[in-house]
């Protein structure tokens, strides 16, 4: 299971590298969508290792307000370009 | 036989995270880019989350909670960066650039 983990971190390297060498705004939304859906599975993944549920509930608040959270910086992302 | 299938699921979850990556470090248009990774990233979580429903069936509320969550929002995340990348004129309905 720890190697599943380690796996796991080395796919969500690959948005952050994405993230951080990407100008266009809209590449950069989708490398961290793309992070923080994966952060969520790796906490609930990682809450199923240690046996503790409390992390689970957060893995599952993380994919939920995550997701919500991104929704509006998108949309006020495309108010700032009307302007 | 139930490790094995768990793990089974894990290794298809985890091949479907980095074939969805693959996309994103190449030079495409976002759009192209999004399909890929969001179709990537919501099945590979979605069976790794089966993956682990099958390890632990004692939690299956979390797990499915998770699920549905997974399934609804990031497909709802999908969309919502589809609508705001687009540069269209016929995406301006909400508000007409002469009210701004």
């Amino acid at each position: 299971m720890n190697l599943l983990l380690i796996a796991m971190i080395a796919a969500m390297l690959i948005p952050m590298y994405q993230a951080l060498k990407d100008d266009d705004i809209w590449q950069k939304m989708l490398a961290l969508g793309s992070i923080s859906s994966k952060a969520g599975i790796m906490t609930l993944f990682i809450s199923v290792l240690r046996d503790d549920w409390m992390i689970g509930a957060v893995g599952a608040i993380i994919l939920t307000v995550g997701n919500a959270g991104l929704m509006l910086l998108a949309h006020i992302i495309k108010r700032m370009d009307d302007l | 036989m139930i490790d094995v299938l768990s793990y089974l699921f894990f290794g298809v979850g985890i091949f479907f995270w980095f074939w969805g990556t693959s996309h994103l470090v190449g030079k495409r248009s976002v759009l192209f880019k999004l399909h890929s990774l969001s179709v990537a990233d919501t099945l590979g979580s979605i069976l790794i989350v089966i993956g682990l429903l099958i390890k632990i069936p004692s939690r299956w509320p979390l797990l499915t909670l998770a699920i549905i969550s997974l399934a609804i929002w990031n497909t709802m995340l999908g969309y919502v960066l589809a609508h705001c990348s687009s540069d269209e004129a016929e995406n301006q309905k909400e508000f007409p650039t002469e009210t701004l």
